[in-house]
This record gives C-alpha cells, sequence and structure tokens, in this order.
C-alpha cells in the first residue's frame, strides 16, 4: 500500500477509538471491551457509506 | 414442512451443485457443466410479478427467484438480482434512481440517472478532499448532494435528515439479513446455491458512476491525471475493506466485481492500463491473498484488455465473457481461470430455441470440454429473453453437458 493510501481514516472506521478515548473518564473497567465494541459498531456507520456507494 | 427424505434429497442436491460449481471455478471437471444464469427481471416475468412489485418489494423478488430456482435445474442462482431495492433508496432520499411504477413504467427495471457534466455529484476541484479522506467526503459532501433528506454541514439539521440516517441504516439492515434467510431458503426447498457473495467495483468505475460521472470524469483523465490516478489509489483500501467484508467466510463462492466502463470504447486500452488497472489489480491480488475469488463480469468488449487480465494469479478470477469472442478468450485465458457466460442475450430474447441449442452446443464444445466453463447468458438477464429459450438453454446443457 502506498503512503497515500495510508494517510486519511483507515478502512472500516469513521470515528477512531482514539478520538472516542479521549471523550471518556477513566475506565474502571476493561478498556478492551469497550473499544472492541466501539469499533464493532463504529464499523456500521463506515459500512453503512459505503455501501450506499457501492452498492445503491 | 418437507419431509425427512425430501430434506436428506434436497441436502445432497445442494451438496451436489456446490461441489459441481465449485469444482468448475476452480478451473476443473466437475460432472457437468454448471449452470448459474444471472437472472434478474427475467424473475418477475417468469414469477407473474411487475418489474416495480419486486423492486419494490424485496420479498417478492426473493420469492421471484426461489421460484425460477425450484422450477429450472439450475446449479446457482443470485438471491435476488434486481438489487436496488427502492425501499431503501426512497428511505434514504437517492436522487439517482429512476424507480418502476413510479419514475417509469411498472415494467421497466430501475434506471440510474446520472446528472448532467456541471451538476456532478463531486466537482473537480474536490480530488484533494476525496483523496485525503474518503469516508469523510462521502458523508460530509457527496451523502447530502445525492440525497433529497440529508441536510448539507454546517446546515441546520432537519427531521428528514435525521429520519434518513435511521430509516437509511434499519433499512439496509432488514435487507442484508435478507439475503441469508434467502440463502437458506434457497439450500432448502431447491437445493440451490447463492452464486455469490459481497461486491467489488472498481475505483475509477465508482468514481465514474457515482462521483465526477463519465464525462466529467473523462476530462480529467486529461486535465488532472494525477489527480484521478490519486483518487483511484486512496478508495482503493476502502473498496477492498468492503469486498472482504462481504466475502463468503468459506470462500466457495466468489466475490461479485460488476465491470462498468473500463472497456473499450468507454477506455482505450492504454487509458485502462494507465488509469483503471493498477488499483483494480491490486485489490484483486489482496482479496485471492485472503482465499476469496472474484467473479469479473466483464459487460461489454473485454477482449482488447485480455492481456492485462492475464496478469492476475490463476484461479484469483472467474472470467464471465459478454460481448468478447469466448473462443478467444479461452485461448487467452482458459489455462488460468475458469470461464463463464457467452450465450448472448439478444438470442435468448428473439432466438429459436434450436438456435440457442446451437449456441450452447458451440460454445460447451469449443470451451467446456477441459472443465472450467460455466454456462449463462451473456449479461444480466432482464426481462427480455422468452421462457422457453431459457428452458431449452437449460434442458441441453443438462443432456449434452456431462462429461
Amino acid at each position: 500500500m502506498s503512503e497515500q493510501q495510508k494517510r486519511g481514516r483507515e478502512p472500516g472506521v469513521c470515528v477512531p477509538w482514539e478520538e472516542k478515548r479521549k471523550e471518556l473518564p477513566e475506565i474502571a473497567g476493561d478498556e478492551e471491551i469497550v473499544k472492541r465494541v466501539w469499533e464493532q459498531v463504529d464499523g456500521f456507520g463506515y459500512m453503512y457509506i459505503w455501501q450506499c456507494l457501492v452498492s445503491f | 414442512m418437507p419431509t425427512e427424505n425430501a430434506s436428506t434429497e434436497m441436502e445432497q442436491r445442494y451438496a451436489e451443485r456446490l461441489r459441481r460449481y465449485t469444482t468448475a471455478m476452480r478451473n476443473e471437471k466437475p460432472d457437468m457443466v454448471p449452470i448459474r444464469p444471472f437472472v434478474a427481471e427475467f424473475t418477475a416475468k417468469y414469477a407473474g410479478y411487475t418489474a416495480q412489485e419486486v423492486t419494490q418489494d424485496y420479498e417478492k423478488a426473493f420469492a421471484a427467484a426461489r421460484k425460477c430456482a425450484a422450477d429450472f435445474d439450475w446449479d446457482a442462482v443470485v438471491g435476488n438480482m434486481v438489487y436496488g431495492w427502492s425501499g431503501l433508496t426512497q428511505a434514504i432520499g437517492l436522487k439517482y434512481y429512476a424507480v418502476p411504477g413510479v419514475d417509469l413504467p411498472p415494467d421497466t427495471g430501475f434506471q440510474y440517472i446520472e446528472p448532467p457534466e456541471e451538476d456532478a455529484w463531486m466537482q473537480p476541484d474536490e480530488y484533494d478532499p476525496l483523496i485525503e479522506d474518503p469516508t469523510g467526503y462521502l458523508f460530509n459532501v457527496w451523502l447530502p448532494r445525492v440525497s433529497n433528506d440529508v441536510s448539507p454541514i454546517g446546515a441546520p439539521s432537519s427531521l428528514r435528515n435525521n429520519l434518513s440516517f435511521l430509516k437509511g441504516g434499519m433499512a439496509m439492515l432488514d435487507y442484508f439479513n435478507g439475503f441469508g434467510a434467502q440463502a437458506a431458503l434457497l439450500r432448502r426447498e431447491s437445493g440451490t446455491v447463492s452464486a455469490i457473495s459481497g461486491i467489488l467495483k472498481a475505483p475509477f468505475d465508482i468514481i465514474a458512476d457515482k462521483l465526477r460521472g463519465y464525462k466529467g470524469l473523462c476530462m480529467d483523465t486529461f486535465r488532472q491525471p494525477d489527480k484521478v490516478l490519486a483518487a483511484c489509489e486512496a478508495m482503493a483500501p476502502h473498496l477492498l475493506e468492503v469486498a472482504s467484508g462481504g466475502a463468503d467466510p468459506e470462500g466457495n463462492v466468489p466475490i461479485g466485481l460488476w465491470m462498468h466502463r473500463g472497456c473499450v470504447p468507454f477506455l482505450s486500452p492504454d487509458q485502462f492500463e494507465k488509469f483503471f488497472w493498477p488499483t483494480l489489480k491490486w485489490i484483486i491480488e489482496e482479496l485471492h491473498k485472503r482465499g476469496h475469488q472474484v467473479l469479473f463480469y466483464a459487460e461489454g468488449e473485454w477482449n482488447p484488455n485480455l492481456k492485462y487480465i492475464a496478469e492476475l494469479p490463476d484461479l484469483s478470477i472467474v472470467y464471465h465473457v459478454d460481448r468478447g469472442d469466448i473462443f478467444e478468450v479461452h485461448e487467452a485465458l482458459g489455462h488460468k481461470f475458469c470461464i463463464s457466460g457467452g450465450i448472448p442475450n439478444d438470442l435468448l430474447a428473439f432466438g429459436t430455441t434450436d438456435d440457442v441449442r446451437d449456441c450452447c452446443k458451440r460454445v460447451i464444445d469449443g470451451v467446456a470440454r477441459d472443465g472450467g466453463y460455466i454456462l449463462d447468458a451473456s449479461a444480466i438477464m432482464q426481462d427480455e429473453p422468452k421462457i422457453e429459450n431459457i428452458r431449452a438453454m437449460t434442458d441441453f446443457a443438462r443432456e449434452y453437458g456431462v462429461y
């Protein structure tokens, strides 16, 4: 993948976890599960716009 | 409820058809030539629905496909080839669809509307934001332009804006979940394989079809070629992500790659080599590394570009023939890839059943003797084929296409 391809929002991502994390207080529990679920659901938004473009 | 014997028989039929289909796609010789017709509005014609009904009510589209699968001895079909469900497109408020029964007569298939060049969804000076952040560009610029309901960034939001996202998202979820259920019903009711899984389009085609328009993009290849190349490069990883996301996790059936305007006369082979091919080739190679084949559905005349397609890894694609000479294709690519198609749509629409049988015999004799061939029409069948010709094509293949 070229340097150009690496710029910008990554495939599969709308709001990166690193950006969302800054909005959250200290996570007392398991941060990994919060991250995993955030990224999974964020992917739904990604898939929505790209499916609109590609499929419809 | 089917009896246990009927269920077992159907499972056996499914297993037999899956083996036949996947063997051919590995460019090997199965028990007989697989039959995998890409039937769209034809299913409506056969099942007694209008184009409007199958476009606006996807359950009727699914039912029509299942009726065809049950009545014809086909190995694989697509769950619904009238793919653009207007319930979803209307929920989003998309401007670029002409819907049968609303914008078109009820028996005319849906149409994509490309705006005038000066009103293209993406303007010629917007390559940089697209290249920098394709996802952001689509949400912030493209979607508000192509939707009647989505508010532009900075404008006040509205109820219709919010509903567009809510209804669009839920409608998409509902529709895509329906395909899973449809695949299970095809298997259970008629032992039929769902022919493809996942969707891919070439970066250049997407930019032409949905962003700059074909004429605008062609002008851009002369006026700002570096931007066009960079835009294709920026889009490619995302199109790979979309294709991967819908792919068959077991790697049995291919991802559908719908080629549009990359061939002559839309692009010269030189333009194809420079602008269209590099990023598409990269995507196909990446998918191949991940264990997925691509159905390279080459509608139009692609034979001038066969030397490029031959660069792809062996078995990475199933190559579909529309207007190209299928015998030339077999000579150039048959040692590397399974081939499908080659039965002309106009023959199926206007020819006699004898004409159809003669054509099928020529094609099977010419390209299928060593395996690696799947019988299908040249292009997606809308409502034009005569039912008796599809019957003749199917029955002949079953009689003559046995190894």
